[in-house]
């Protein structure tokens, strides 16, 4: 697996994972476009350089819990580029016969907590995790990649509660920002409030970065890792990133062949 | 097993996690504020390192335990059953899609909260879980089977559910000396003309219907499940062909509960005429939980009544 430190070779990468994100987009429109690619730097710079990998047994291992399952798709497309499942099942995914699902399930069994999709509990399952992981004086940690709107569920709060009263420093949540849920911007539905101060008077030191920027955020990964205090990480991206069409928008979905010409022109420099 | 006869359900429930956190060092035990009430907090005093209160946060409990579940230790999380049943979609979506064990065990069960009223007393948890594929539902009836179904489930492989009472103590189990095993039904007194099959407490009322129904001339067989899921169905459909007539009771709704269970069981493999006892309400305050039951017609006399009815329905 990989441990990618070059900045142009973590970019590379994104690059490619967009592209193939884009072409299961084409083969399967029901897929939530918009959220994979906000996403999808986040979930490559976790992968890229080494934190978590596929197929990982080892009991020191880091977990990665993508609780705004949706966006599994960026997942699968990080798993293509490191050979763990092949373009044609990329191409098959949410059908019937087909273990890449459109929320995960247990079938991909390189994924640590596959079911999620249910937003809200992914951080709770984090909590007890690293909570065993101490326990049990693992050094292994704990990444939760959660979506702003997904903040909206009661139980996110309750799980960040959790984790601060039992100062919990392998536990590391990681909100997408991407400033869109389903009925439209966060503000307009519900005000997420000044999420910063809100995670800051909870105890949490909160690092915040441009979630697009793959520098910034190994940068800031470095940092929470090397540490052992309370950590949180705002990544602000965009939703819909890189389809002009849908960025910033709630919409997930596009046409078969823009996606088709979508990943006709990124060129990633191959 | 004898001074089990003695604690209540809840005190029993205390004592068994203790004994499973002795018996294997995984064990760990998540609560949501009542560790007190629940008498978890046996388990916290004798283990602190491995007992984590979440506050009242039922839904994050569940989530909490699936993780450390995970992190491969044997989870029991305990809470009140009304309580625990706000966390349904995440037993759903957390333990049982995943298919590990988490241990439920949900304490103040049925009329036990006699006190507190509606809000309190559960009589809908049996249904909500069993409806879950692969979750195991218990309802033990007193000390010992509370016990037993806590001491059993340690290497479980499959997500669990115990539902547990509060004070009120009929230990009957405990006194007939009878084994609890999960997933098995026991005859405790046999009959041929219509049988009693009780779930949870309801097993001391079962059994006594039986006497009374003796003294009328009706030779009744009564039968006790405490494991709801999976149900004994070899056990069920021998007990309808021996018999010809059941009537269930339990401290449950009518719907979704054993009685529902068995029904379908017999459906599709020996209809016989059945009665199902059990509530059609949501509770309310009492000064006790006897008081209740009575209110509510779950008392030896009226399960009696309905098996006389159920006999001269089923001669005719």
């Amino acid at each position: 697996m990989w441990a990618v430190r070059n900045t142009g070779e973590l970019r590379r990468l994104a690059c490619r994972a967009r592209r193939l994100v884009l072409l299961m987009a084409a083969y399967d429109p029901g897929i939530h476009l918009g959220s994979s690619l906000s996403v999808l730097e986040i979930l490559t710079v976790l992968y890229g350089t080494g934190r978590v990998k596929f197929l990982d047994g080892s009991a020191a291992k880091n977990w990665l819990i993508l609780s705004k399952g949706h966006a599994v798709h960026a997942i699968y497309a990080l798993a293509a580029i490191s050979g763990i499942v092949s373009i044609d099942e990329l191409r098959e995914t949410g059908s019937l016969g087909s273990v890449l699902q459109n929320h995960p399930e247990l079938g991909v069994n390189w994924i640590d907590v596959a079911t999620s999709g249910s937003l809200g509990q992914g951080i709770s399952i984090g909590v007890g995790i690293a909570l065993g992981l101490k326990r049990r004086g693992s050094n292994g940690r704990v990444y939760v990649v959660v979506g702003d709107g997904e903040l909206d569920e009661g139980q996110t709060y309750e799980a960040l509660a959790t984790a601060a009263h039992y100062r919990l420093g392998n536990f590391i949540p990681i909100i997408d920002y991407n400033r869109v849920q389903l009925d439209g911007h966060v503000d307009s539905v519900r005000s997420k409030g000044d999420l910063q101060r809100i995670l800051s008077g909870m105890g949490y030191t909160v690092h915040a970065v441009d979630g697009h920027n793959v520098e910034q955020l190994a940068e800031v990964l470095d940092e929470v890792d090397s540490s052992d205090a309370l950590n949180a990480v705002i990544a602000y991206t965009r939703r819909g990133k890189g389809v002009p069409q849908i960025e910033d928008t709630p919409v997930q979905r596009i046409p078969r062949d823009l996606a088709l010409q979508l990943v006709s022109q990124v060129t990633c420099d191959e | 097993m004898s001074e089990l006869v003695a604690l209540s359900p809840r005190e029993a429930l205390g004592r068994a996690l203790v004994d499973a956190g002795e018996a294997d060092r995984d064990v760990v035990v998540v609560t949501a504020d009542v560790g007190d009430a629940t008498r978890a907090r046996y388990f916290g005093e004798r283990f602190p390192d491995r007992y984590f209160n979440v506050g009242i946060s039922e839904q994050n409990m569940v989530g909490v335990a699936t993780g450390l579940a995970l992190a491969g230790y044997k989870p029991y999380a305990v809470a009140f059953s009304m309580f625990l049943m706000r966390a349904w979609e995440q037993i759903r979506n957390s333990p049982c899609r995943l298919g590990i064990p988490v241990r439920l065990v949900g304490t103040h069960s049925g009329f036990s909260d006699a006190y507190d009223g509606a809000s309190h007393q559960s009589l809908e948890d049996l249904a909500l879980m069993r409806v879950l594929p692969g979750m195991v539902v218990i309802a033990p009836s007193d000390s010992c089977e509370t016990y037993e179904a806590v001491l059993q489930t340690v290497d479980s492989r499959a997500p669990v559910y115990i539902r547990v009472g509060r004070e009120l103590h009929l230990p009957t189990s405990c006194t007939l000396g009878m084994k609890f095993e999960v997933g098995r039904g026991y005859v405790v007194r046999d009959g041929s003309d219509v049988a009693i099959i009780s779930t949870g407490i309801m097993l001391h009322f079962a059994l006594e219907a039986g006497r009374i129904l003796e003294e009328r001339g009706i030779d009744a067989l009564v039968a006790h499940f405490p494991t709801v899921q999976p149900l004994d169905t070899v056990l069920v459909e021998r007990i309808a062909r021996r018999t010809g007539a059941i009537v269930t009771v339990e401290e449950h709704s009518v719907r979704g509960g054993l009685g529902s269970a068995i029904a379908e069981t017999l459906t599709q493999a020996y209809p016989v005429p059945m009665a199902i006892m059990g509530t059609k309400t949501l509770g309310r305050s009492a000064k006790s939980p006897m008081e209740l039951l009575e209110y509510y017609g779950l008392t030896a006399e009226n399960i009696a009544h309905r098996a006389e009815e159920l006999v001269k329905t089923a001669r005719s």
